[in-house]
């Protein structure tokens, strides 16, 4: 028991610690961060003042035990004139889509289909409709959904019609976890030059350092773009857990099977004193 | 009030979880089976992904059985030596269980193998029940006293070679026949997440001919040992345990399981049982349910796998 209790102990006392480790791995882009530099800018930047300044109201999303979704403030200034897009992309990771079928009379996976670089989330909001921007040329770009999932990559290559059918049941099972949210955000902007946007997240967010970029679009032309990292994960008791669970599955498994003898003895003797 | 958990990575109410945990601990109390059978598949209707909801369930079951194991032990009702051999069954049936449960979960099957595996071993489980407590009124009504059966009946099995002496249960029976129990229930355990009580305890009484004073007190002790087997390997090799999880379903059970037993004390057993019998049904129809109903979306995610 003693034991458990440091062990416990130890674990608090590490996760002010953890959460410094994810910090540091990711480039600092502070308010007014350089252009990507992968973007080519179709407009010099005046020097001295950039065009776009765009900042996030938390550095980071943090899962702690109440948490439930939360929507984050992207906000910033431009240069006018020109409209603004913002594109949220979670980390690509491989998913496996599973299709259930009739199978003598039940209901079971027999579909499946993998898909490489598939991003966990994908939002995008804009100051003018969407469509109406990218059809001035910026579309090469600025991907819609659509667009973006038509370059995830088929582990194993089938038909294009039946590729056609998972990916949509891929957008489907997303969209229920609202990770694809099925509206475009809106971009308001205020005194013609600031402006903000809200950035829903639901509750079941994969972790990973999701990528907030922000598009400046003139005459449907990219003017210049700012890409901030926003690094997703489980902070203090829900972090030391998972991260406990992971890499030492064993000790954990340990550490839950005495948890459950201490408290099932002393609920056992407690309530049977009542 | 919601909690995010963190092995499910998902928030959950508070207090739907300590209801569950509390529902099943009810049952260990009336029943003296632990309930996983019932708070499983209730776990995986809310919305814990399955491999979640059996490998936690798999951790409270162990704190459930502690407590229960504690007054049974204090009173001399565990048949240590059949429970040994019970045992020797039930961890290669657990570990051998978890490896089956890995290799399903990877190839997308589990849901559909816990599904099918619940819905054949409750509605068996619940129609034998049903049957047998609706006899027993039935005779009650025409003799009230009852006859005095024997023992236990003889058959086959108990000329099956490798006998042994169970002092305790007052039994001479091959010992392959508690350690084929004891995996099969162990097998039955790691992919269910459940004790398996509510297989062992009958198949004890009727199958091995067991004095009913130790059944209790002697699957209890396999079964702890088995749930901890089950937790310890599937934190080992999925890492799908949520104590987060576990912590609630346990306090829940330990309040649970006291109302439980003062509710038993005052019902007859025939009753006890056709109420158990018509709730297992119940869970059974449900399941069975899901599985032919046209489910509303096809498609499902598997685990995501970030490469490196």
């Amino acid at each position: 028991m003693r034991r458990l209790g440091l062990l416990l102990l130890a674990l608090v006392l590490a996760a002010p610690a953890w959460a410094q480790r994810v910090e540091q791995p990711l480039p600092a882009p502070g308010i007014g961060a350089a252009p990507d530099s992968s973007l080519p800018p179709s407009v010099p930047n005046t020097p001295g003042m950039p065009e776009l300044i765009v900042d996030l109201s938390s550095p980071r999303l943090s899962i702690t035990s109440a948490f439930q979704g939360e929507s984050l403030l992207l906000f910033g200034m431009f240069d006018p004139p020109g409209e603004i897009v913002v594109v949220v992309q979670g980390p690509p990771a491989r998913e496996t889509v599973l299709r259930k079928e009739r199978f003598m009379g039940l209901w079971l996976n027999t579909g499946r289909q993998r898909f490489d670089d598939v991003p966990a989330y994908y939002f995008i909001a804009a100051s003018a409709p969407l469509q109406r921007l990218l059809a001035r040329g910026a579309g090469g770009e600025i991907l819609s959904l659509e667009d973006r999932l038509s370059t995830i990559r088929p582990v194993r290559p089938r038909s294009p019609a039946r590729l056609a059918e998972f990916r949509q049941g891929l957008v489907e099972v997303k969209r229920r976890e609202d990770l694809y949210p099925a509206n475009f955000g809106q971009v308001t902007v205020q005194a013609g030059r600031l402006f903000r946007a809200e950035l829903p997240f639901p509750s079941r967010l994969p972790e990973g350092v999701y990528d907030v970029r922000t598009y400046l679009l003139r005459d449907g032309k990219i003017v210049t773009a700012v890409s901030r990292p926003l690094p997703v994960g489980k902070v203090g008791f829900n972090a030391e857990l998972a991260g406990w669970a992971v890499v030492d599955g064993p000790l954990y498994g340990v550490g839950a099977i005495i948890l459950a003898l201490v408290l099932g003895w002393l609920g056992g003797a407690v309530m049977r004193r009542l | 009030m919601e909690i995010y958990l963190p092995i499910a990575e998902q928030s959950m109410n508070v207090f739907v979880l300590f209801a569950l945990g509390g529902a099943a601990g009810l049952l260990a109390g009336m029943f003296g089976v632990g309930g996983g059978f019932l708070a499983t598949p209730l776990l995986i209707f809310v919305g814990i992904p399955p491999a979640v909801a059996v490998a936690s369930q798999a951790n409270q079951v162990i704190a459930n059985s502690v407590s229960s194991l504690q007054v049974q032990w204090r009173r001399g009702n565990v048949d240590l030596r059949m429970g040994l051999v019970l045992l020797l069954g039930g961890m290669i049936g657990s570990s051998a269980g978890v490896t089956l449960f890995t290799w399903l979960k990877a190839i997308g099957q589990i849901d559909f193998v816990i599904a099918v595996m619940y819905v054949v071993l409750l509605s068996s489980i619940g129609l034998l029940m049903l049957f047998e407590s609706i006899s027993t009124l039935y005779k009650r009504r025409r003799n009230p006293t009852g006859p005095r059966g024997k023992l236990h009946t003889h058959y086959l099995v108990h000329r099956l070679p490798w006998k042994m002496r169970f002092y305790k249960s007052k039994l001479y029976i091959s010992a392959f026949l508690p350690i084929t129990l004891g995996f099969l229930i162990g097998i039955l355990s790691a992919i269910l997440g459940v004790g398996g009580g509510f297989v062992l305890v009958p198949a004890m009484i009727y199958l091995l001919g067991m004095p009913t004073t130790v059944v209790i007190g002697t699957s209890n002790f396999q079964i702890l040992f088995v749930a901890a087997n089950v937790t310890f390997l599937q934190a080992a090799t999925n890492g799908t345990v949520d104590i987060v999880l576990a912590l609630l379903l346990i306090l829940g059970g330990v309040v649970g399981a006291p109302i439980g037993s003062r509710i038993a004390a005052r019902l007859p057993g025939v009753v006890l049982r056709a109420l158990m019998a018509v709730l297992v049904l119940g869970v059974a129809t449900e399941l069975l349910f899901e599985l032919l109903r046209t489910p509303p979306s096809a498609y499902s995610l598997g685990p995501r796998e970030v490469l490196p």
